[in-house]
C-alpha cells in the first residue's frame, strides 16, 4: 500500500504545484501580460466603457469619445499635431502611445471609483477616467507648426518641475480615419511617422560637449585654462578636426563652448580620463531607464546599452564631442538641459498632471521629483555661463531673444555616411531663472545654429510671453 | 439523509443561480428542461442511495456533481447550443453512473474477461486510426450514424480494466522478478511480453493519430499503475529515460512535435501564430487576476480557441478568479485523493489496483490539461473531466466513477457484514 500513498503524495504535490502557476499567471504576471501588445483585453473591454477624454493642461480637448446612438467615435480634435505622442486606439490595430499606456485610467480599471467597480462588476456601460496633460496645445502648436516638413523632434520641459511642456515629433499621421490610412502610413519605412522620433536615438554631436564638462571641472581642469585651436588636433594618432577646419587660437572653457572648439573638448576629455567621463555621463542619466509613463530606450555611450567600465583613448576624445558611438534621445536631451536649468537637479519627466474620475474629483495628483543630480550648483553655473556665451558670443546665437537671456548649444552630428548632419538645438531661458528648457533635433537639416535654432527660438519665445506652468 | 439533500441542494442552488446569471440564446426553453432533469436526477439520485443504503464515499459524488455542475454553467457561458447538448450527455452519464453503481454485483467479474479488455483497447485505436476523421489535429474521431464519438475515451476503460486484471495476476513476478540482469532482477518476457506489447500499440497508435495528450495521459498510467503494484521504484527509474528517449525521437522526427515544444518555450515570439493559443488561454488566465472578472464578463470565452473543451480552464480561472480556479482544483483533488482511499481500503488486490488506476487516471488527466493550459508543460489537449464539453469523455468518466463508488460501496458492505460474521450467534 505504500505505492499508492506515494503516488497519492506526489499527485497532492503536483497540484500544489499547479496552484504555484495559478498565482504566478493571475497574481505575479498579471499586469504584464495586460500590457502585451497581442493582449486584446483592454480594447473588447472598451466596448463597454465609454473611454476618458485626453486634455492638454488648459482644458483643451486632445482625444475625446462621442456617443452618438450606441456607437462611439474617438476624436483627436488636433489632428496630427500630437502624434505620435498621443497614439491611436482602435479594435483592429491596437492601442499605442499614450492611448495605450494610460488604457488602465481611460477605461476607469486602474484606481476604479465604487461605482465603476460596481460597473465593472456586472458589465454595466461605464465611463472611464479623464487624464490631463502637462503638455500646453499652444507650445505644442508653435513647435509643430516650426518642424513641420522636416523629419525631427522638440521637446519642452519646465526644469524646475519635469512638467512636458511640448513634443513633438515629424513626421506624423492623422489619428481619425486611422484604419483607412493604415497601409499607407507603415508603407511609409523611410521617415516612419508611427515612430516618436523624440524617443529615437541619434548621435548628439556638439550639444554632448555640455555633458563632457562635468567630466572637465571634475578632472581638474579650470574654466580660465587656454588651449591653442588650430583647427586640428591630434590625439593618439586619430585627427580631430574643426568643423569647416576653423582655427579659433587661445580658447578659455567658455569660448570653447560658445564656439563648439571640437580639440579643446577631446584633448581636455582624454586628460580629465576615461573614469570621469563615465562617471558624469552615469549622472546625466546614461546607462540608466528614464522614468516616465512612456517608454524611452536607454542612451549609451558605447554600442552596449550597459555604461561601459573603460573606454578607449580614441573613443574616448570622438566620445567627449559627442561622436564616436554615442547615441541619445531628443527627450533625454531635453532632460539634461533642464537638469543645468535647474542647477544641476534633473526633475523626473512626466506627462500626466492629473486623472479625473467621470465626477470630476482627482483621482491621481503627478508631484515633482528629483530624478537625479547630475551636477553641483557651482558645475551647473559655469556650464551655463559658457552657454549664455553661445548665445551672445558663439555658435548659438540664432536662438538669442530680445529682453530675455538664452543659454543654448548648438550641435551638428555626423550620423555616419555621405548625408547632411543632424541638426541639434538645446537650451533654456531665462539664463538667470529658467522656466523652459528645449531640444530640437532637425534630422539631416545642416547646423544646429541654421536649422534647429528658430525652432527652438520661437517654442521658448511664446512660453516666456505667456509665463509659462500657469494657466 | 439531511446533510446528503443539504449538499445536493447547494450544488444545485449554484448552479441555477450561474445559470439566472447567463444569457441563454435561442434554445431557452429546452436548456431549461434539460436542466431540470439535470436537477431531477442529481435528487432522484439522493434519494435512491438512501434507499438502497448507500455506504460507499460520500465525498466523491457531491464534489464531482459540483464540478459538473460548473462545467455545465460555464458551457453555457461559452455557448448555449453546445451546452444543450453537453446536458443531454450529462443526464445520460448521471443516468449511467447509477446503473454502474446499482447492477453490479459484483466488480470483480470486471476482471473475468481478462486479455479480451485489452483487445478491445487495441481494437477500438485500431478501427479510429483506419476510419477515424481529424479534429484539431489529431485523428481521434469516429462517425457513427451521424453521432461523431472519440474511441480513444473508452479505450481508457478497457484499457484500465485490462491493467488492473495483468496486473492483479502477475503481481508476484512483477514484484520480484526471475531474470538477473545486473543488480536488478527483472521479470521474465513471458510475464512482461503482453504488458509491454499492450503498451507499444496503445501508445504507438496514439502517436500514429496525433494525440500526444491522450498517449501521454495513457503512459502516466501504465507507469504509475506498475509502480503502485509492484512498489519498485526501478519500474519508474526505467520509465523516465524510455520518456526522455522517445520524447527527443518524437522531437526530431515529427514536425508539430517541435512545433509545440517551440510555442511552449516561448509563446510571445509570435503571439498570432503559432503561439495564440497559448498566449490567449494566458491573457485570460491574467486577466482574472484574484477574484476573476465576474461570470459572463470575461473575454476568454471569445478570444481563447477551442474554450468550451481543452481551454475551458482559462475561461473558469478568468471569470472566477484564482479564487474560483482554486475551488475547482481542489474539488479535483478531492476526488482524486478519495479515490486513492477507495483503494486503500479496498478488500480485494483487484479493487484495491482498479481504484487505484482511477485515481491515478483522472489525477494525471487533470494535471496535464491544467498544466498545458498554464504553460508549466507543453499544451497537448485532451478535455478537463466533465467540465469540457465532450460526450464520449463524459459517459466514460461516469462510468469509471460508477466503478469506483461501486468498489467503495461493496467494501464498506463487505466490512460491515465481516464486522458481524463473528457476532452471528450473539444476535
Amino acid at each position: 500500500m505504500r505505492g499508492v500513498r506515494r503516488v497519492a503524495l506526489g499527485m497532492a504535490f503536483s497540484f500544489f504545484i499547479l496552484s504555484l502557476g495559478l498565482v504566478y499567471w493571475q497574481v505575479v504576471q498579471a499586469d504584464t501580460l495586460l500590457k502585451n501588445n497581442a493582449n486584446r483585453r483592454l480594447i473588447l473591454m472598451e466596448s463597454r466603457v465609454t473611454r476618458g477624454g485626453i486634455f492638454d493642461r488648459n482644458g483643451e480637448i486632445i482625444a475625446q469619445t462621442k456617443v452618438s446612438k450606441d456607437k462611439k467615435v474617438r476624436e483627436y480634435p488636433q489632428g496630427e499635431m500630437f502624434e505620435p505622442l498621443i497614439g491611436y486606439s482602435t479594435v483592429q490595430l491596437g492601442a499605442s502611445g499614450l492611448e495605450g499606456n494610460s488604457a488602465d485610467w481611460l477605461l476607469g480599471i486602474k484606481d476604479a471609483t465604487t461605482t465603476q467597480a460596481v460597473q465593472q462588476l456586472f458589465a454595466l456601460p461605464r465611463q472611464g477616467d479623464d487624464v490631463v496633460l502637462t503638455l500646453d496645445s499652444r507650445l505644442q502648436s508653435i513647435a509643430y507648426n516650426a518642424l513641420k516638413g522636416k523629419m525631427g523632434a522638440a521637446v519642452a520641459i519646465d526644469p524646475r518641475t519635469g512638467e512636458v511642456l511640448a513634443l513633438v515629433s515629424q513626421p506624423s499621421f492623422d489619428p481619425t480615419n486611422l484604419e483607412q490610412d493604415w497601409k499607407d502610413i507603415i508603407s511609409r519605412t523611410q521617415d516612419r511617422p508611427l515612430e516618436n522620433h523624440a524617443f529615437s536615438l541619434f548621435p548628439p554631436g556638439s550639444i554632448m560637449k555640455v555633458v563632457t564638462s562635468a567630466a572637465l571641472f571634475r578632472g581638474g581642469i579650470n574654466t580660465t585654462d587656454l588651449y591653442d585651436s588650430t583647427g586640428s588636433a591630434i590625439i593618439n594618432g586619430q585627427v580631430i578636426n574643426e568643423q569647416n577646419g576653423r582655427a579659433f587660437g587661445w580658447v578659455n572653457y567658455n569660448m570653447a563652448l560658445a564656439d563648439s572648439c571640437n580639440a579643446y573638448f577631446a584633448t581636455f576629455g582624454v586628460q580629465a580620463g576615461d573614469k570621469n567621463f563615465l562617471t558624469a555621463v552615469k549622472g546625466f542619466g546614461f546607462g540608466q531607464k528614464i522614468p516616465f509613463e512612456l517608454n524611452v530606450p536607454t542612451s549609451s555611450i558605447t554600442k552596449a546599452e550597459k555604461i561601459p567600465e573603460n573606454l578607449t583613448t580614441n573613443l574616448l576624445a570622438a566620445s567627449a564631442f559627442g561622436q564616436g558611438e554615442v547615441l541619445v534621445s531628443p527627450f533625454h536631451m531635453a532632460l539634461i538641459t533642464a537638469g543645468i536649468a535647474n542647477h544641476g537637479v534633473i526633475m523626473a519627466p512626466h506627462l500626466v498632471e492629473r486623472v479625473l474620475d467621470p465626477a470630476q474629483t482627482v483621482v491621481y495628483e503627478q508631484k515633482p521629483q528629483p530624478w537625479l543630480t547630475a551636477l553641483t550648483k557651482e558645475e551647473a553655473d559655469k556650464i551655463t555661463s559658457a552657454m549664455v556665451t553661445a548665445v551672445t558670443d558663439g555658435t548659438a546665437a540664432p536662438g538669442a531673444l530680445p529682453n530675455v537671456q538664452v543659454a543654448a548649444k548648438t550641435g551638428s552630428a555626423e550620423p555616419g555616411g555621405n548625408v547632411l548632419t543632424h541638426a541639434w538645438y538645446i537650451a533654456f531661458a531665462p539664463a538667470e531663472a529658467p522656466q523652459i528648457a528645449v531640444a530640437v533635433l532637425v534630422e539631416h537639416g545642416g547646423t544646429g545654429g541654421g536649422a534647429a535654432a528658430p525652432i527652438a527660438r520661437q517654442i521658448i519665445q511664446e512660453a516666456l510671453s505667456q509665463k509659462v506652468g500657469e494657466k | 439523509m439531511i446533510q446528503r439533500l443539504t449538499s445536493r441542494s447547494l450544488i444545485l442552488g449554484m448552479m441555477w443561480i450561474g445559470l439566472g446569471l447567463l444569457k441563454w440564446g435561442g434554445v431557452k426553453n429546452q436548456l431549461l428542461w434539460q436542466a431540470l432533469v439535470f436537477t431531477a436526477i442529481v435528487l432522484m439520485g439522493s434519494l435512491m442511495e438512501q434507499v438502497f443504503h448507500y455506504q460507499g464515499d460520500p465525498y466523491i459524488l457531491p464534489a464531482v456533481q459540483a464540478i459538473m455542475a460548473l462545467g455545465l454553467v460555464f458551457v453555457v457561458r461559452i455557448s448555449p447550443e453546445i451546452a444543450l447538448r453537453q446536458f443531454w450527455w450529462a443526464n445520460i452519464g448521471l443516468l449511467l453512473f447509477y446503473a454502474v453503481l446499482w447492477m453490479i454485483r459484483d466488480y470483480r467479474q470486471l476482471g473475468k474477461f481478462r486479455y479480451l479488455w485489452g483487445l478491445l483497447a487495441v481494437g477500438l485505436l485500431l478501427v479510429t486510426l483506419l476510419f477515424g476523421s481529424a479534429a484539431g489535429g489529431a485523428k481521434s474521431w469516429l462517425h457513427l450514424g451521424g453521432i461523431g464519438i472519440e474511441p480513444e475515451e473508452f479505450v481508457k476503460l478497457a484499457l484500465l480494466l485490462f491493467m488492473a486484471t495483468y496486473l492483479e495476476e502477475n503481481e508476484e513476478l512483477l514484484r520480484v522478478g526471475t531474470v538477473q540482469w545486473g543488480r536488478f532482477s527483472l521479470p521474465d518476457s513471458r510475464t512482461l511480453g503482453p504488458f509491454i506489447i499492450m503498451v507499444a500499440f496503445v501508445l504507438g497508435i496514439l502517436a500514429a493519430q496525433k494525440s500526444l495528450g491522450t498517449a501521454l495521459v495513457f503512459y502516466m498510467l501504465f507507469v504509475l499503475m506498475l509502480y503502485v503494484v509492484t512498489e519498485r521504484s526501478l519500474y519508474l527509474g526505467i520509465s523516465l529515460p524510455i520518456f526522455l528517449l522517445t520524447g527527443t525521437l518524437g522531437y526530431m522526427l515529427f514536425r508539430h512535435v517541435r512545433v509545440r515544444v517551440m510555442v511552449w518555450m516561448n509563446p510571445w515570439q509570435d503571439p498570432t501564430g503559432g503561439g495564440y493559443q497559448i498566449a490567449q488561454s494566458l491573457f485570460a488566465i491574467g486577466g482574472g487576476k484574484i477574484l476573476g472578472t465576474g461570470l459572463g464578463n470575461g473575454i476568454g470565452a471569445s478570444t481563447v480557441p477551442a474554450a468550451s473543451t481543452d481551454f475551458i480552464f482559462s475561461v473558469i480561472a478568468e471569470e472566477l478568479g484564482f479564487a474560483g480556479a482554486m475551488a475547482v482544483l481542489v474539488l479535483f483533488l478531492i476526488v482524486v485523493m478519495r479515490a486513492f482511499a477507495v483503494s486503500l481500503r479496498a478488500k480485494d488486490r483487484f479493487g484495491q489496483i482498479l481504484a487505484a488506476g482511477i485515481g491515478i487516471l483522472l489525477g494525471t488527466e487533470t494535471l496535464i490539461i491544467l498544466a498545458g493550459v498554464t504553460k508549466l508543460l507543453p499544451l497537448t489537449g485532451i478535455p478537463l473531466p466533465w467540465v469540457s464539453y465532450g460526450g464520449s469523455s463524459l459517459i466514460v468518466h461516469f462510468i469509471l466513477l460508477g466503478v469506483l463508488l461501486n468498489i467503495s460501496n461493496a467494501t464498506a458492505v463487505s466490512y460491515r457484514s465481516t464486522k458481524n460474521k463473528g457476532r452471528e450467534y450473539a444476535t
